[in-house]
Parts: structure tokens; C-alpha cells; sequence
């Protein structure tokens, strides 16, 4: 286990959720969550002015249902592109069904899970997010 | 004979001659087909010759014939019309003798008809076009053959009526867009369907989670500080909020069960319901329920919506738990031929059932049928909780699975579910 800060981005539209996020997530002291972003095109702009390979992030976090570039879209563009192809994804929604799991895994997402309602909820996901990053 | 004067001799030659004439006038006559019988005078009396090859009976057939038949001179006048062809067209037949063929031709079918008649001059051809009477157009067949009579050469004109099978194309044409439309009517409102399983599963649920989420801090923090009143009012916005989600993804399973899913593969009934049982551990042992598992079999189907089925039946027996004993649960399996499962024996295939009895509350008999309705609940809503879709995904499972879900039971006895299930599903 490595005991380097993890640098978590969320990339998600409603603001609701990204305030939980924060709230969840404030006091951990394993990860330290950078500005979200609202859709997949915000995050791909965001990447892009990254210089250094190694700032950038060590878990990406997507929401399913978003405008301009969906959850979906966006894992397809990270994980065909060779500089973002490494760094772990996973997308959290609503909804999980069996088309939305199996689309995700395919497009080479490491993890999905539905989107939990308490606190006891987020801590176990975040815990598994942690899991798959090296 | 020698006392014959020359006188006499002049008018038997004169006799004999006439009498060749006459002989050759008759053969002349036969030949040409003017006459159907002769008679012969000779020594032994009158005799009478019918000729075999007179066309007088292949008249009779042809003016008794459904089809119009008419001949036609190289000019292409008709030199012949039988009665069919004259009533077809609505003409008396002395106006139709004499005339050109082509004067009963649709106008615009002229050219079509002049090229089929150059080509019936050499071989038998056959066309469809229109006729006309003048202020209606009929559908035909002609068929153009060559006859050859004497030095003469004639067209021989066969008319089909096609006016009745013109019909039944245009109602079979009719028929048919109407099953395209309603087919495509069906496919937008299973896309319809589809788009508001869609909207419950996200659009709905979202806001949901959101009062389960904030409900949940408000349960979590500051609590306490809360009267009891509100304390209750958060409990009951947790609670609904609950239900309401196991009511969406209900909905959700529902509408889902309208696409096709393959329903062939072997599913063991037996191992489903020991996973069952398995995931109602906690609940079997705190309501101290004895469950009795008799042999059960392989059916053909689908296995997460079979599985559906008994889980909504075994959970039901779970539920509606009778407050003066403790629960007893019976799962069964019967092999049964079509005609005990009271299926028609044109059915040859076997058929299953199996019953999920319990010893609970029960229902009146007059819901066995209703309670198989979407959002049918029998009992208040607070002592049992349930979105009254249970059944109603049982019953469309089963349905699709080519078989039948049936309710008996008593009110304070227990209830009685039949799931009857074919071993094959229809290829």
C-alpha cells in the first residue's frame, strides 16, 4: 500500500453531487480531491493543460448522465488515448443496470458502481475506487 | 335398255350430273363446317350421318363458357363473339360483331394491346390490360392463339375477367399497409415504452436518491435536536423514499420484461429456490418459518426472470405472515400432461407445476384473479409493505414463458400459487 495522497478528479454535472462529494470526502486523508468538472469535455480541456505527466490525476470519477460528453463518451475517449489510457476510471450512477456495467467494462472502465445515499455508502465505494489504483 | 332413244339417254347424264353436283355441294358443305348432320337416301331407306368433327357442340362450349372467346379477322375486326365476352363489355352482341377489337380497348392500354396483337400473329401470347365500356374500365387476361382455317387465318381471343382478383389484390394490398401501420404504430409505442423505462430509471430516480440522501442527514445529524413530531415526519420521508425507489425499479423490471430475452435455456428450478431461500436467510429465521422443499425439476426459460417469479411468490408467503402461528411454506412440483394442466391435448409438449403455498393471512377468493393487476394490493400498506407489481411481473413472466399463474386461497388459512410452466418452449 502506498501511502501517497491520491489525487481524485470528479467529474460530474450536479451540483448537488459534487457538494457531497466534498462533504464525504473533506476529511480523508488518503486522497485529496481536485475542482470538479461539470461534463467529459471540461475534463478533457482540464487534462490537456496538465504539462507533466506525473500531476496528472490517479483516479478519474464519472457520472453516467451528463451534457456534452457522458460518462460513457468520455471513458472511450481516456481510454483510447495513449497518455490517459493508464490512469483508472470508474463511473458511478444513479441507475446501474446489467447494459450500463457491461458497457463500461468494455470500454475499459476498472469499476462501476451505483451512487450511494449515505455516508457509510460513499466511504466503502471510495475504499474500492482506492483498491485499483497502483 | 337398247330401245333407249338418244333423247332419253341425254336426260340420264343430265340426272347424273345434277346428282354429282349435290354430292359435291354436301361435301363442300362438310368440309367447311355448314352442316352438323346429312341425310343419306338409298335403297335400304333413310340414313342419318351426324358428323363427329362438327363444331356445333365446341359453340355450345364456348357460349357456355365463363371466359369471353372471340375471333378476329386479319384486319383485326371481330368475325366472331360469344355472349360472355358481349355481356362483359355490356353490349348486345350484334354490336359487337363487326367491330375492331381495339374499339374495346382502354385508350391508354391501345399501344399495349397493337403490340400484343403483332406478336399473337405469330405465337400464342397472353397479357393483362383493360377493357372499357365506355365510362368503366375492366381488368382482363387475353389470351391470343393463331387459327388456321381453311386458306384463311383467324385470331382466337380468349377474355379473363380479372375484375374479381383485381379486388382481392387491392383489399390483400389494403390489408397489408394496414398491418404495416399498426406494425409500426407497435414499434413506436414499445420505443415509447422503452424511452419511459428509461425516464423512471434515471430522470426519476435521481431526484429520489436525493431526498434519501438528505433525509439520511437528517436522520444522521442533529437528530436529536429535532421534536418528536419531526423526528417522525424524517422517518416517514425515509421510509417513503424507500419505497418509492423498490417501486421505480419495479416499474423498471416490468417494462423491461417486453424485450426479447432468449427463453430456451435449462433452468433448475431447485437451484433457484435454494438461492432464494438463501437470500431470505435472515428474514426465514426471524419470523421462525418452516420451509418444505419437495423435488423440483428443469424447466426451459429464462433464469433471472424465472428466478423473478418464485422470488416474488416465496417472498409474498414471507410477507403476509399470519400473527397466530408460525409460518409454514410448501414449494412443490407436479409433472403434468396438457390435458390435467387443462391445456388443449393439440399441445403435445409436458407441463409442470409447481405451487408456493403458506399458511398466512390468506385473501377472499374473489381477488384471485385481480391480484395479478399491476398496483393491486389487497392489504394496507402501512402492516405489509410491497408495490403491488410482484405478481404482475410473475404473471408476464410466466406468460411469456408459454405458461399460467393461478391463486387459490382462504381468508385466515393461507394462499395457494400455481406456477405451470411447458418443459419446452415452443421452437
Amino acid at each position: 500500500m502506498s501511502q501517497i495522497i491520491k489525487n481524485v478528479i470528479l467529474v460530474e454535472d450536479d451540483a448537488d453531487d459534487r457538494d457531497l462529494f466534498i462533504t464525504f470526502f473533506a476529511h480523508r486523508k488518503d486522497i485529496h480531491l481536485l475542482p470538479p468538472v461539470a461534463n467529459g469535455l471540461e475534463l478533457i480541456d482540464y487534462l490537456k493543460q496538465i504539462a507533466s505527466d506525473k500531476d496528472l490525476p490517479h483516479l478519474i470519477v464519472l457520472d453516467q448522465n451528463m451534457p456534452k460528453m457522458n460518462g460513457k463518451q468520455t471513458l472511450s475517449f481516456l481510454k483510447s488515448n495513449e497518455r490517459y489510457a493508464k490512469i483508472p476510471a470508474v463511473v458511478y450512477s444513479t441507475y446501474t443496470d446489467a447494459t450500463l456495467m457491461i458497457d463500461c467494462k468494455k470500454l475499459g472502465a476498472e469499476m462501476v458502481a451505483a451512487k450511494p445515499i449515505d455516508d457509510e455508502g460513499y466511504q466503502k465505494m471510495m475504499d474500492e475506487f482506492l483498491q485499483i489504483v497502483p | 335398255m337398247n330401245d333407249l332413244s338418244e333423247r332419253e339417254l341425254i336426260d340420264e347424264i343430265e340426272r347424273l350430273r345434277a346428282q354429282l353436283a349435290e354430292a359435291n355441294d354436301t361435301l363442300e358443305a362438310i368440309r367447311t363446317g355448314q352442316i352438323d348432320a346429312l341425310v343419306v337416301n338409298d335403297q335400304s331407306g333413310h340414313s342419318l350421318f351426324t358428323l363427329r368433327s362438327a363444331d356445333r357442340s365446341y359453340r355450345l362450349f364456348i357460349e357456355q363458357m365463363t371466359e369471353g372467346a372471340v375471333t378476329l379477322n386479319s384486319d383485326g375486326l371481330i368475325i366472331y363473339s360469344n355472349s360472355q365476352f358481349a355481356s362483359l363489355i355490356q353490349r348486345p352482341l350484334p354490336r359487337v360483331m363487326g367491330n375492331y377489337f381495339s374499339d374495346f380497348i382502354f385508350h391508354e392500354d391501345l399501344p399495349l394491346y397493337n403490340d400484343l396483337l403483332s406478336k399473337g400473329w405469330k405465337a400464342s401470347v397472353k397479357s393483362e390490360m383493360r377493357l372499357t365500356t365506355g365510362n368503366k374500365k375492366i381488368d382482363v387476361q387475353l389470351s391470343l392463339n393463331i387459327l388456321q382455317m381453311d386458306d384463311d387465318t383467324s385470331l382466337s381471343i380468349i377474355v379473363t375477367d380479372l375484375t374479381q382478383q383485381k379486388d382481392t389484390e387491392r383489399e390483400l394490398t389494403a390489408k397489408n399497409d394496414q398491418l404495416r401501420n399498426l406494425n409500426e404504430a407497435l414499434t413506436a409505442s414499445n420505443h415509447d415504452l422503452q424511452q419511459f423505462a428509461s425516464i423512471a430509471s434515471h430522470d426519476l430516480q435521481e431526484p429520489l436518491r436525493k431526498i434519501q440522501v438528505f433525509s439520511k442527514f437528517l436522520k444522521d445529524k442533529g437528530f436529536d435536536q429535532l421534536s418528536e413530531t419531526s423526528k417522525g415526519y424524517v422517518n416517514k420521508i425515509f421510509s417513503l423514499s424507500q419505497r418509492m425507489k423498490v417501486l421505480i425499479v419495479d416499474i423498471l423490471t416490468y417494462s423491461k420484461l417486453s424485450a426479447n430475452d432468449t427463453l430456451t435455456a435449462p433452468v433448475d428450478i431447485k437451484e433457484i429456490v435454494d438461492e432464494i431461500l438463501d437470500d431470505f436467510d435472515l428474514r426465514i429465521a426471524e419470523k421462525n418459518a418452516q420451509i418444505d422443499v419437495s423435488d423440483l425439476c428443469v424447466v426451459e426459460g429464462n433464469r433471472g426472470q424465472l428466478r423473478q417469479v418464485f422470488y416474488n411468490l416465496i417472498s409474498n408467503a414471507l410477507k403476509f405472515i399470519s400473527p397466530e402461528r408460525p409460518p409454514v411454506i410448501n414449494i412443490q412440483m407436479k409433472k403434468l400432461d396438457p390435458v390435467e394442466a387443462g391445456i388443449s391435448s393439440e399441445n403435445q409438449s409436458k407441463y409442470c407445476r409447481f405451487t408456493v403455498s403458506d399458511n398466512g393471512i390468506g385473501f377472499e377468493e374473489t381477488y384471485s384473479a385481480s391480484i395479478f393487476s399491476l398496483f393491486e394490493t389487497l392489504n394496507p400498506k402501512t402492516a405489509y409493505e410491497g408495490s403491488g407489481i410482484g405478481l404482475a411481473i410473475a404473471k408476464k413472466i410466466v406468460e411469456k414463458h408459454h405458461g399460467f399463474i393461478l391463486a387459490k386461497s382462504k381468508v385466515g388459512e393461507g394462499s395457494e400459487f400455481s406456477v405451470i410452466l411447458p418443459l419446452k418452449q415452443p421452437v
